[in-house]
């Protein structure tokens, strides 16, 4: 069996918990039933003013940074909404996972409570305020998935992203394969060049995560 | 917004919420007053409840007095044989937390302490008094001041009065009214001029109440009667509501001009922007900040 990430590597989670309890003296790390729990108060300060704050819990994975942490507001404020972004289990989904792990910074969880979860209870301020999100939300289940995955590869037909994820999920990119673009050419013909660029940016692993995400929630409807 | 949803704005600014700090600051020092009292004469089981524009439902943010009544069953002499000496003796058990200065009937509490010259006031007055019998309805309050040495009234009478009266938005619209022009007409006064003036026009709007009000005070000489529905002939309200007619008379004329002439913000000014805006403001300013915009989304 796999050793957990943070027993085969304490000395990240001593960083790690270093980082998130100087930046948030209010959450506190710690380890529960094999797992990496953050939790406590988060305060979203703006120009050195704390304007809201909410009670969070963070559930680190155990292929973390592999995987996004589970993000849940424990306050009981944030109704279990689609239309909140939290499904009816309390997860909250504050970006599609694969957006993340595309950072280069995916690994700190204090860049991540810093970006998708401040985004994310901030845009929750605003809509309690009957305001909208303030960047914008994406669709539910696939359409959102294949939205937030065009972006990333520069294309909007739903099977020629699935193409793309195909290619990038393999380790190694063939020319000889038909381009994802569906032009029937050679991909070393026609956008190879524009494969190996996302290559660049998008790791085969996460590429079939993607995949499977997309699959899961195709199954589910 | 026409001129009804104007004042009820208004009125909405006006509001002091149970959890505001102001209202939890006078909670405190009731709390502290109620401790004192029943400290102070534990035998006596005096009753102590809120009276006033509080227990009205007439209090307004910019003008607001916690009167909390502590009135002592009719065969107790554990505070005071007298009136008087209740009185003196709620003066004393106060003084241990506060600096009391006396009123007509009552004592209103500030703090012990002076800074520059000044002591900051709690905006509470209690009111010592005793029942006048068993059924703890009437009660008697003592005079410092003026000709008699004590006053019937019931608080649960004046309370239902206002209550019933339908035009409590009125009367607190009144109250900002006569504090903003320093009018000087006591409150209790107000309340009751308003309801008569208003009797049968409960059911008009808003605007219309008010207007109805200034045009049964402006260019009329003598003071309208009053009565207190506690004690009609015990107590003469005629003197107070004299010594200020002139003033309110001529306020009340050139309140209607003004409203004519340019409208209903004259008399009451802008609706000061609500919380709630100020918050989305802040926070969408805090969201144009953000250098990496996310979206959410749900499987």
């Amino acid at each position: 069996m796999k050793k957990l990430w943070y027993k085969a590597n304490p000395s990240f989670l001593a960083k790690m918990k270093t980082d998130v309890e100087k930046e948030y003296p209010d959450l506190r790390v710690f380890e529960k039933d094999n797992t990496i729990f953050i939790a406590g108060t988060f305060p979203l300060v703006y120009e050195g003013e704390t304007v809201d704050r909410y009670e969070i819990e963070l559930r680190l994975p155990p292929d973390f940074p592999d995987s996004i942490p589970t993000v849940r507001e424990t306050g009981g404020r944030i109704p279990r909404k689609d239309d909140r972004h939290v499904s009816a289990n309390g997860d909250a989904c504050p970006i599609v996972p694969e957006e993340w792990l595309l950072r280069p910074d995916c690994d700190s969880v204090v860049s991540f409570l810093n970006g998708p979860v401040r985004n994310f209870l901030l845009g929750h301020s605003l809509v309690e305020e009957g305001q909208p999100w303030p960047f914008g939300e994406r669709p539910h289940g696939p359409d959102g998935l294949f939205q937030a995955y065009g972006e990333m590869l520069g294309a909007n037909d739903h099977s020629v992203i699935w193409k793309y994820l195909d290619c990038l999920s393999r380790e190694r990119i063939k020319g000889h394969w038909d381009c994802p673009c569906g032009s029937g050419k050679r991909l070393r013909n026609c956008h190879l060049a524009k494969l190996r660029a996302l290559r660049e940016q998008v790791p085969a692993r996460v590429a079939k995560q993607a995949l499977m995400r997309i699959t899961q929630l195709m199954t589910k409807m | 917004m026409n001129a009804n949803e104007y004042l009820k704005k208004v009125l909405q600014s006006q509001d002091l919420a149970d959890d505001s700090k102001e209202m939890q600051e006078l909670q405190s020092h009731r709390k502290d007053v109620e401790e004192l009292i029943r400290n102070g004469f534990g035998d006596s089981a005096p009753t102590i409840r809120y009276g006033g524009s509080k227990a009205k439902g007439t209090l307004i943010r910019e003008s607001y007095d916690l009167d909390i009544i502590c009135y002592f069953p009719h065969d107790d002499t554990g505070a005071g044989k007298t009136l008087e000496e209740i009185y003196q003796e709620a003066r004393n058990v106060l003084s241990d937390d506060y600096y009391v200065e006396d009123k007509t009937s009552s004592l209103r509490l500030k703090a012990k302490e002076e800074t520059d010259h000044s002591r900051a006031d709690f905006h509470i007055d209690v009111v010592p008094g005793r029942f006048t019998d068993d059924t703890k309805t009437d009660c008697f309050l003592h005079q410092a001041f003026g000709e008699k040495e004590r006053l019937k009234t019931n608080l649960d009478v004046h309370i239902d009065y206002v209550k019933e009266s339908g035009v409590r938005d009125a009367i607190r619209l009144l109250k900002l009214w006569n504090v903003r022009k320093h009018l000087g007409l006591r409150h209790f006064i107000l309340e009751l001029l308003t309801i008569k003036l208003l009797d049968g026009n409960k059911s008009v709007g808003l605007a219309k109440q008010l207007e109805l009000v200034w045009e049964g005070i402006k260019d009329v000489k003598d003071s309208i009667a009053v009565q207190d529905p506690a004690n009609p002939t015990g107590n003469d309200l005629s003197g107070s509501l004299a010594e200020v007619w002139p003033q309110l008379s001529g306020a009340a004329a050139s309140t209607l001009s003004s409203i004519e002439a340019s409208g209903w913000e004259s008399v009451y000014g802008p609706i000061s922007e609500p919380e709630s805006h100020k918050r989305v403001e802040v926070l969408r300013r805090a969201a144009a900040a953000v250098a990496v915009p996310t979206k959410p989304w749900c499987a």
